[in-house]
């Protein structure tokens, strides 16, 4: 492994000033900065910043919001009772990261911040409405998850900014994760979504798709053709908003699958989360 | 540099790098050598250990990122442990230990799920067991080790 100093910074404020030097990057649960840094990934790696010990690490319900500290693991996610009451979709999505010891140590910021197309917390917090809350030790900020990434390990984080916390609108959804991989294991998604719906009167429906573009994506076409559907939903209509879910992906074809299949596959993925 | 933490229920002090996992720790600071180094990269899960309970991938966990609060504890510091002794005599009865690599991280992920779930179903097993290979691919043993185990008495 490089040559690279570590620092355990105790306050926010410490770690951003930190993290505002060149070559220091922040680790968290390290599931995936590990072995990068194992493999030699970054080529400029100066110091580790370990943010685990930073005040991130609850989840709590307050007016209206539910805010879950960046440094949640996908355990902590998977088995918390407000989670588990309004976000089944969450659940399923940090129930499909690596397997047990990886849920153990991967944290829901650190698969965010690492940006990945195929991130398996990303579409579910696309589904449920998630903001990002950003913070540099002296002023916070919040945008929208979908205005957070802006290509595959890219978003809109500044030199000395850290992802505090996601904030979710309080509501009781139901939804699924779905996660089409190489094993039901420790696979890094080929293609998945995450479909959300709550009622307040009227009924809401999100559909998120990854690893289908450089960025998550919403299938906005998809949304509306089940929002002005009648209930329960007829064949045609699942027809005819698999088709939307599969016009919205604009998938490539790398190592892990092909651009044909990843698309075909966003269609099957939404028929099958609307049909369990 | 110099790191406390609790191993095995002793606090211990030692020195360390930042390039040093834990997994490293344990195997030459310490001579602990059950936890082992399959794949490096937390997919073969026979680095399991505990860390504040929790089983983690050791490979993954640099040493320096230890607390004084931490807790690690390693199979053998379950030597006396009741639930440990019944999962060896499950692994033992069934046959379960071929080449033995895996075993350790096997053994810790089993305690794991028997110490949450007294009595798990066979797709429980599977599930907890998710992050463990066995190059001797002997699972349908291992899946009844689990179930022997679960099954003994006190």
């Amino acid at each position: 492994m490089s040559n690279y100093e570590i620092f355990k910074p105790q306050t926010v404020k410490e770690a951003s000033d930190l993290l505002k030097n060149d070559g220091y990057m922040p680790l968290a649960g390290g599931t995936d900065m590990v072995v990068k840094i194992k493999n030699g990934f970054f080529k400029n790696l100066k110091a580790v910043v370990y943010v685990g010990n930073l005040p991130f690490n609850k989840i709590i319900n307050e007016n209206n919001k539910v805010i879950i500290g960046s440094g949640c693991t996908m355990e902590e996610i998977a088995t918390n009772p407000i989670i588990k009451e309004n976000y089944p979709t969450l659940v399923e999505a940090a129930n499909t990261v690596g397997a047990t010891q990886i849920r153990h140590m991967a944290t829901i910021g650190g698969n965010v911040g690492n940006s990945s197309p195929a991130g398996d917390s990303i579409p579910a917090l696309y589904s449920l409405d998630a903001q990002v809350l950003i913070t540099n030790g002296t002023s916070q900020r919040t945008v929208d998850i979908k205005d957070f990434f802006t290509g595959p390990g890219r978003n809109v984080l500044q030199l000395g900014e850290l992802i505090e916390a996601f904030v979710l609108p309080l509501r009781k959804t139901t939804g699924r994760f779905m996660k089409l991989g190489e094993r039901s294991a420790l696979a890094i998604s080929k293609i998945n979504l995450a479909l959300s719906t709550w009622e307040d009167g009227k009924k809401h429906y999100r559909v998120a798709l990854g690893s289908v573009a450089p960025t998550v994506l919403r299938s906005k076409k998809a949304e509306e053709i089940l929002e002005n559907a009648a209930h329960p939903l007829t064949e045609e209509v699942i027809q005819k908003a698999s088709e939307a879910a599969r016009e919205t992906a604009d998938p490539i074809t790398d190592i892990r699958s092909t651009k044909a299949y990843r698309k075909q596959m966003a269609g099957v993925l939404l028929r099958k989360a609307l049909e369990k | 540099m110099k790191i406390i933490f609790t191993l095995n229920g002793k606090k211990v002090e030692t020195e360390t790098t930042a390039q040093t996992t834990l997994l490293d720790l344990l195997r030459h600071n310490f001579k602990l050598v059950a936890a082992k180094e399959g794949c490096g990269k937390g997919e073969c899960g026979a680095c399991t250990v505990f860390l504040n309970n929790s089983p983690i991938n050791s490979c993954l966990k640099l040493a320096a990122t230890l607390n004084e609060t931490d807790s690690v504890v390693t199979v053998e510091g379950l030597e006396d442990d009741k639930l440990m002794q019944k999962i060896r005599q499950g692994y033992t009865d069934e046959g379960a230990v071929q080449c033995g690599f895996c075993i350790p991280g096997m053994t810790m992920a089993t305690h794991h799920l028997l110490s949450h779930n007294a009595k798990p179903t066979l797709s429980e097993i599977k599930t907890a067991l998710a992050g463990n290979i066995c190059r001797c691919t002997g699972y349908r043993k291992i899946e009844a080790a689990v179930k022997n185990a679960a099954d003994r008495g006190e």
